[in-house]
């Protein structure tokens, strides 16, 4: 309050007391940040750290290691768990699979329900909210266990893609309806001029527009199927039909195979490839937000 | 294309008003209708019958003995109790601390410096939460994690017999887990906030200081209010995903009746996937128990939240 004073009526003693504040709140608020970010990055660090240390540090219950640090756990992982690599590959194919059926969904309905005249528009939109507050996924599971039986697709790899994409739906297509509202109806109405139709609107004139939106929607669906674990637990069995998440996730920490070190090898390889990826896309990433992504 | 432009005639009626255009909608329609819409009707169908699973016989319709035999079974009730406490815990948090890094990150003027503190903080958003969950299960580790290692050896605050067993105590692990929920969603809230504040016309805070209102004011009577909606989406979000948690507690907690993290969710899937002939038809009547109950919450705090511009 006794601010107000010092506002009106600035003398060059009260500015430049004012300004030390400002830069001491300033100090105040990097390392604010700079803690948060600390508790952010640490147990990253430590579950790495602990991939390269020997047996003996790994169980030792000290936080530095005291023996030379090693590979030889990555090693292990890579070369004598054959198994794991062939869980990579079902999670390669199911992540892959559902990323592009989810995003072909939802560019093509997103521009449906922006830039052409749907009827129904405000009942879709509706329901892809309303699905967000529902536990889907929960109340669907019984049922997806009988379709998948049923269709024979009980333990399979790519069967698992059909039920992912709905993992996602709503929400991949509320960010691409965000995306689409950016584009002015006039680039339609343009397009439509020239003699395109409402197809080639989309893919020759939109398409190279939201390329950033598109990133968004990737990493929103990598995260999801990358990591999924309900569905693929229940709905599949054999170890070798498994996604590496649920392999890893049901593989508890201990000695022999799945050795504490061994195990944050695995961690850490599965964990990277989604930091890299995001790690280069994240220009595109905020600027896909920034452009109305992330207006729900 | 200009020479092609008398063609335009012919493809109109695709912009125009019109089911036609119902096409694009086609694939994300179909995956919703047969994964989504008739899942959740097959569940409520099924919850009105007796169907179990590995009976290999059709399901009889039984009205609502099953939401009358869920209503008395105290574990349905200790299932939803165990996810309210969760909820009530975590909710708090998830919300508070993203709230607290936006508002100190929306005013790092440093480009770089503000897009490196934004994307360190979304690394663990990019990261799979089972992975999430089985990396703080190392954490948590009572003997050789490094929580109570700094806890006992650098801290001094435990000795090695009486630290904390994070995962293995009933009234510790509930906290635990919200606690890695918190540091999951961090950034990731932290973006959606970071998202609103940008919303907001610098000059209304600037007038607000001008007029004498020190940061604390500006936050209450100038920034919060205009956060409101996005503060009301992600409370209602994050209420529904925490009351229907289940891989959390199926990773740290098994199924395991006694712990807390048996809630309603582990116990329908126990019941659908685990017990006896898989008795999905009770089950299923508990999962929309538990969906009744979010639901109505729900709806409350949607009321709670309502506009209230009027005023």
């Amino acid at each position: 309050m006794s601010m107000q004073a010092t506002i009106s009526q600035p003398t060059t003693q009260s500015r430049s007391r004012r300004k030390l504040r400002l830069r001491a709140s300033t100090v105040l608020r990097h390392v604010v940040i700079n803690i948060f970010l600390l508790v952010v990055v640490l147990p990253i660090a430590w579950i790495m750290l602990l991939s390269v240390k020997t047996l003996p540090d790994a169980y030792s219950g000290k936080l530095l290691p005291t023996e030379p640090l090693t590979l030889s756990h990555y090693d292990y992982v890579l070369t004598r768990m054959p198994q794991l690599t062939q869980n990579l590959t079902n999670s390669l194919i199911v992540t892959i699979g559902s990323i592009v059926a989810t995003s072909i969904c939802a560019v093509l309905a997103g521009y449906a329900l922006v830039h052409l005249k749907t009827p129904g528009r405000a009942l879709v939109i509706t329901i892809c909210t309303a699905t967000l507050f529902f536990p889907t996924r929960l109340l669907s599971l019984i049922p997806i266990y009988e379709i998948q039986r049923a269709a024979g697709l009980l333990n399979s790899v790519w069967g698992l893609i059909l039920p992912y994409v709905t993992l996602n739906l709503a929400i991949s297509i509320l960010v691409m309806r965000g995306i689409f509202e950016q584009i002015p109806s006039e680039l339609a109405e343009a397009a439509r001029m020239d003699g395109c139709n409402a197809w080639q609107a989309l893919f020759l004139v939109m398409l190279p527009l939201i390329t950033n939106g598109l990133v968004v929607l990737i990493i929103i669906n990598f995260v999801t199927a990358w990591g999924e674990y309900l569905f693929a637990a229940t709905l599949t069995n054999d170890q070798s039909k498994r996604t590496l998440i649920v392999v890893l996730a049901r593989a508890f920490g201990g000695v022999g195979q799945f050795s504490w070190p061994r195990l944050a090898a695995a961690y850490t390889l599965v964990i990277v490839p989604g930091v890299v990826i995001f790690a280069l896309a994240q220009r595109l990433y905020f600027k896909g937000l920034t452009e109305g992504a992330i207006k729900l | 294309m200009a020479a092609v432009s008398t063609r335009s005639v012919r493809h109109a009626p695709l912009f125009a008003r019109g089911w036609g255009n119902w096409i694009f909608l086609v694939p994300a329609t179909l995956f919703f209708v047969g994964y989504m819409l008739y899942p959740i009707l097959r569940t409520l169908w099924l919850s009105f019958t007796d169907y179990r699973f590995l009976r290999q016989a059709p399901a009889n319709f039984i009205g609502l003995q099953n939401y009358q035999f869920a209503l008395a079974d105290p574990m349905v009730a200790t299932g939803l109790m165990r996810a309210a406490v969760f909820t009530l815990i975590f909710l708090p948090g998830m919300i508070i601390l993203p709230l607290i890094v936006a508002v100190l990150v929306d005013r790092v003027h440093s480009r770089p410096l503000s897009t490196f503190y934004r994307t360190v903080l979304l690394i663990p958003a990019v990261i799979p939460g089972p992975m999430i969950f089985v990396m703080w299960r190392l954490l948590y580790n009572y003997e050789i994690g490094p929580i109570n290692t700094v806890l006992v050896d650098v801290l001094g605050i435990f000795t090695r017999e009486n630290a904390p067993q994070w995962v293995g105590n009933p009234s510790l692990v509930i906290p635990a887990v919200a606690f890695f929920e918190w540091w999951w969603g961090l950034g990731y809230h932290t973006m959606l906030f970071l998202a609103g504040l940008a919303a907001i016309p610098k000059d209304f805070t600037e007038a607000a200081r001008i007029d004498g209102a020190n940061e604390w004011q500006v936050f209450w009577h100038v920034t919060l209010p205009r956060l409101r909606p996005i503060l009301a989406v992600l409370v209602i979000l994050r209420f529904g995903t925490a009351m229907a948690v289940i891989e959390e507690y199926l990773i740290f907690g098994g199924f395991n009746r006694a712990l807390p993290t048996y809630t309603w969710t582990v116990y329908m899937y126990d019941l659908a996937f685990q017990i006896g002939e898989w008795l999905q038809g009770y089950a299923a009547s508990i999962g929309w128990l538990g969906a009744i109950g979010t639901l109505s919450v729900t709806a409350l705090l949607l009321w709670l939240f309502r506009n209230r511009d009027d005023r």
